[in-house]
């Protein structure tokens, strides 16, 4: 494959090869496999994300806001990308985008080799299959353990019968694995995202997507998690998109695509 | 994890509003309950009581019907007497197969108890055929014969002495009634003549309890009853029965209106929590459906969250219902002119079923609408916009 993508800013993105991180090491190469992304279904251009002319416009009375402005992005198998900006740049709006929780306005978008870009198709089942979701605000059950809410994306559709022990591994993963009957309120702001984490993966998804999963979080803890984020995506290849308008976290992604006003800035 | 108890641990999570929505819909269904059982033990235990009487027809002085009824049932003090010769009359009607003079009065304890006297003779023992004596019969004019409950208070058994209380007169107790289970437990009954002269109701009579020589011919008994004689009332029981139950049928209409109303303002109360709740749980809905949960998963959470609730709420009614039984048919007896003896709300397995399935229908209905509107919710909503 050699179909290139081409950001807005112009600098183009070569699809069959690997972005490279801090380190200067090239991610998400099919030889680094590591379970997640040898079994990636991706497009023709073997991208993950693929956006051409992505434009979302929103009505609030009269006025008519666009909040993003035809965004061009390519994401990679394995990939670790940041996407950056102020608040109101357009990272939410791109990652609900991506994240097949809303539709594009105008433009073409393919997520996982399908084409996404239609409001009438219905993409539920796409979304609770391949895409693992990190929220800013945890969102976990008060009334349930640990181990209980990571089991939650579960019972939609019924849990096999691995579910509970691919719950309990994947936070023992985490580092939690003393804590699985606590519930919320006994656990700290960065072990409750851990368990948002271990959530967010537990039906094994292709993509894993996280809103300013450190926002809510101490500079410690979040460099805990930042930190767990970043070896899921290096030892299991999995691929992860991660929004922050916290610059001293720019540094530490593989690929940085930044937003201003709607568009890509850099 | 099964959906069910998320949707239990989601009511927990709210313990104050569930256990007021709860409570609201717990006393709609405790008042149901008890109206309708009350009304279905009352049907019961009046026919219970007008069979036990072993009569088709009831023959009272002139006056209100209802008052007549209860003198009859229950026994008591009355001021309205018949005279001892209609006696001879009704029983010379051709179709009268038995007929059987009663004599009643009472006398009343400083406190507030009363001792309940009938004058009876061998004709109202044929009506009694049930009836079984520890004993015997009337032995002389100063025996007599005590329910078992009259008995057992007065602490005497066959053979002791028995003084009518505020009285000077002592009778032998020839017998005790084994328990009927009807209204003679709490009797004192005395030969007819005997009890005429304690009291000074001579040639007095308060009712004729007749049995038809022909139960499918009792209106042609009543009419000819009726055209022989002006100075009293004539009931067939059935009418009397039906009577009673019309003037209960009309309070049940009013009490089932004002039950309907309790159930459309629980109906509207559980709809507007539910639907609050909805609305502050807006991000946590977004996130279960960004998670996978389906339109109708939501909806399905929702409506089972709602119908937990209302479930509860229907279990605790009866459960208080019942519990509380006695205090409310002590309030209803209270409230209306005759009221059968015995136990009139008390345990019922239809009703129970059918006081659990309206609440779960008010669940059905309240939940509808805050499940519609949850399973709406889109996932973007658990992303705060930037």
């Amino acid at each position: 494959m050699t179909e290139r993508v081409e950001p807005s800013d112009g600098t183009c993105v070569p699809a069959e090869q690997g972005a490279k991180g801090p380190r200067g090491q090239a991610e998400g190469t099919p030889d680094e496999g590591k379970g997640q992304s040898s079994e990636v279904r991706t497009g023709k251009s073997g991208l993950v994300v693929e956006a051409k002319g992505l434009t979302r416009v929103y009505r609030r009375g009269a006025e008519r806001i666009r909040a993003l402005k035809g965004i061009d992005l390519g994401i990679r198998p394995g990939e670790f990308l940041g996407l950056v900006g102020h608040s109101g740049a357009g990272k939410t709006t791109l990652l609900n985008l991506v994240g097949l929780m809303d539709h594009p306005t105008e433009g073409r978008l393919s997520v996982l080799g399908h084409d996404v870009s239609s409001r009438r198709r219905r993409m539920d089942a796409l979304r609770r299959e391949n895409i693992g979701f990190v929220f800013q605000e945890f969102y976990l059950i008060s009334t349930l353990t640990a181990l209980e809410n990571v089991l939650l994306p579960g019972m939609w559709g019924g849990a096999d019968g691995n579910s509970k022990d691919r719950a309990r591994h994947l936070l023992e993963r985490v580092g939690l694995g003393r804590r699985m009957t606590h519930r919320p309120s006994e656990l700290s702001g960065g072990e409750m995202q851990r368990v948002a984490v271990a959530r967010a993966l537990v039906h094994e998804p292709k993509l894993l997507l996280a809103d300013e999963p450190t926002g809510n979080l101490d500079t410690r803890t979040r460099d805990d998690i930042f930190a767990l984020l970043k070896e899921l995506n290096e030892k299991e290849g999995l691929t992860v998109v991660v929004t922050t308008h916290d610059r001293g976290l720019e540094d530490r992604f593989g690929r940085i695509v930044r937003l201003e006003d709607g568009s890509v800035v850099g | 994890m099964k959906w069910v108890y998320l949707a239990f641990k989601n009511l927990v999570r709210r313990r104050t509003r569930t256990t007021l929505t709860v409570l609201g819909v717990a006393i709609a269904i405790a008042v149901l309950y008890s109206l309708f059982q009350f009304q279905r033990g009352y049907q019961s235990r009046l026919k219970d009581e007008l069979g036990a009487l072993g009569a088709h027809v009831l023959v009272v002085p002139k006056g209100c019907p209802y008052e007549a009824a209860t003198i009859a049932l229950h026994g008591g003090k009355w001021p309205r007497y018949m005279d001892e010769g209609l006696l001879d009359k009704v029983q010379k009607n051709p179709g009268v197969a038995q007929a059987a003079g009663v004599i009643m009065d009472a006398v009343f304890l400083p406190d507030g108890r009363n001792v309940i006297l009938l004058g009876i003779d061998e004709e109202y023992a044929k009506l009694r055929p049930a009836w079984k004596l520890r004993g015997n019969w009337f032995e002389s004019d100063s025996s007599v014969i005590l329910g078992t409950s009259a008995a057992d208070e007065a602490g005497v058994g066959p053979g002791d002495e028995w003084t009518i209380p505020g009285r000077d007169v002592t009778l032998k107790v020839s017998a005790v009634l084994e328990r009927t289970k009807t209204q003679d437990d709490g009797f004192v009954f005395l030969p007819r003549r005997t009890l005429q002269g304690i009291f000074g109701l001579e040639g007095k009579l308060v009712t004729i309890l007749i049995k038809a020589r022909n139960v499918d011919r009792t209106d042609e008994l009543v009419a000819s009853l009726r055209a022989d004689e002006v100075d009293m009332n004539v009931f067939p029981l059935t009418e009397l029965l039906n009577t009673i139950g019309d003037l209960m049928a009309s309070t049940r209409v009013f009490v089932s209106a004002v039950i309907v109303i309790a159930l459309i303002i629980g109906t509207v109360g559980v709809l507007n929590t539910v639907l609050m709740a909805v609305f502050e749980r807006t991000r946590e809905i977004g996130m279960m459906k960004a998670m996978g949960g389906s339109r109708s998963d939501i909806f399905r959470l929702v409506w089972a969250e709602t119908m937990l609730t209302t479930l509860a709420g229907g279990l605790v009614g009866v459960a208080v219902a019942i519990a509380s039984s006695r205090l409310v048919e002590a309030f209803i007896r209270g409230m209306i002119p005759f009221a059968p003896e015995g136990s009139l709300i008390g345990f019922s397995l239809p009703t129970l079923a059918a006081c659990v399935g309206l609440s779960l229908a008010l669940g059905l209905f309240a939940g509808f609408y805050p499940a519609w509107r949850a399973s709406g919710v889109r996932p973007v909503e658990a992303i705060k916009a930037d």
